[in-house]
């Protein structure tokens, strides 16, 4: 017999509002190691990922009475995963001060032999530019693998922003690389 | 190489891109434990910036004055599941210095949160006679009284910074909260007012504009003008405030 995963989503959460700790456990078991990494996907430091995951799992509880099944659990999570990632790296970004868009982003040496290695880091650099609304699209998409319809339900958009962001973080990227790419890839 | 093949590399190149490691569950289940039911309502919120602490000194003034005000007739009303709502706000916990005041109020709307929450959860379990649905009505009311003046709060602090081309982000959470907690309202039996009822839509569509501002995170004059315009031809400040001392106080206040 297949259960309908939104019905047993409301029955988690009926049980969670009703006080029960194991079905409160269950629900973190259930999605943490998913939201764990998008967050580290996201903020690229431990300690950074584990203070996104945590929060999200605290408002998530705090605000579970306002769940209405309307998205999967999973979704409705993930929708405050990602807007407690952005507003924390807006935090972070303000202390640090380091906001680089794509052109100041460093140049990579091209050592002998290294060429996927520097590659990569030109690459990583350039996705860390990346503005707000693209970064986490590419992230879910390309790197995490989550369908459009999963993105568009997280973040409150239709599919076809969802695409038409995905598109324009390619083209960014191929842009910072194209330079690089052009003269080491054949 | 063309578009595709680039993507291809994109994509291949970018699997690594913050490779997470093991995930500390237990540390962090821990930790959640430990901020949910040991942290102090407030004390985890991020500082509040200081440029928005004049508009703060007001709003905590007026939340200040209706709690005391309800606060001489009613300190506490008692639902039948026993229940309690403080009918004033927590005034020991309102400190009028420029990094503080806002995050009172802010507080005072978490609180707020909470008491929505509890009555409805008492509402769904009880068996209603006709003296605990008065108690219960007036408790809604009270707590709506509380909703709206938090709310008008917000909105002021939020119309202040972003006239400044400010995108704060804390707003941004405090209006996500109140929009939560408009919604819980919104299922409640305050609605039985039709005023009160097309009150709550329309700070609904506000706060969930706000929010959204808020979370695009730059400044936008044509969405802020929407906003605006929701605010103005909605007349939500003017409803916010008018309708509180006839309709929402217990008689003889």
């Amino acid at each position: 017999m297949i259960e309908d995963p939104r019905l047993a989503d409301r029955q988690l959460v009926a049980r969670c509002l009703g006080g029960d700790r194991l079905a409160e456990r269950a629900l973190y078991d259930a999605h943490v190691d998913r939201v764990y990494r998008l967050m580290f996907r996201m903020a690229g430091e431990p300690d950074l990922a584990a203070d996104f995951t945590q929060e999200t799992f605290i408002r998530g509880f705090e605000r579970l009475s306002q769940y209405r099944g309307d998205s999967s659990l999973g979704t409705w999570l993930h929708t405050i995963a990602v807007s407690v990632a952005l507003n924390g790296l807006r935090k972070v970004k303000r202390i640090r001060g380091r906001t680089s868009p794509i052109e100041d982003s460093p140049e990579i040496a091209v050592q002998p032999g290294g060429f996927t290695a520097d590659l990569k880091a030109r690459l990583h650099a350039a996705v860390d530019a990346l503005s707000e609304k693209l970064r986490p699209v590419f992230v879910m998409h390309d790197v995490e693998g989550y369908t459009h319809e999963e993105i568009a339900g997280t973040l409150g958009i239709p599919v076809g922003t969802s695409k038409a962001r995905l598109f324009d973080a390619r083209a960014k990227l191929r842009l910072a690389l194209a330079a690089f790419a052009g003269d080491h890839i054949a | 190489m063309n578009d595709d093949e680039m993507d291809e590399l994109l994509i291949q190149g970018a699997r690594d891109y913050n490779e997470p490691g093991s995930v500390p569950r237990d540390a962090m289940w821990a930790r959640i434990e430990n901020e949910r039911h040991g942290r102090a309502t407030f004390s985890a919120a991020p500082r509040q910036s200081p440029r928005a602490w004049a508009i703060g000194v007001l709003a905590a003034a007026m939340v200040l004055g209706i709690g005391i005000v309800i606060g001489r007739r009613l300190e506490r009303v008692s639902t039948p599941q026993g229940i309690l709502v403080d009918a004033a706000p927590n005034r020991a916990s309102v400190e009028v210095r420029p990094d503080s005041v806002v995050k009172a109020i802010r507080n005072e709307t978490k609180n707020t949160d909470s008491s929505v929450r509890q009555l409805n959860q008492s509402r769904t379990a009880s068996t209603r006679t006709d003296g605990s649905a008065d108690s219960q009505n007036l408790a809604y009311r009270l707590v709506m009284l509380r909703h709206l003046a938090g709310s008008e709060a917000m909105i002021t602090a939020f119309r202040s910074s972003a006239r400044r081309g400010e995108v704060d982000a804390q707003i941004g959470d405090w209006s996500r909260e109140l929009l939560g907690t408009t919604r819980m309202l919104e299922a409640s039996p305050v609605t039985q007012d039709p005023t009160m009822k097309r009150l709550l839509e329309d700070l609904d569509l506000v706060l969930a504009q706000i929010a959204q501002y808020v979370t695009n995170g730059k400044h936008d004059p044509d969405d802020l003008d929407l906003i605006e315009q929701s605010i103005d031809k909605r007349g939500v400040i003017t409803k916010l405030r008018t309708p509180l001392p006839a309709r929402m106080l217990p008689a003889g206040t």
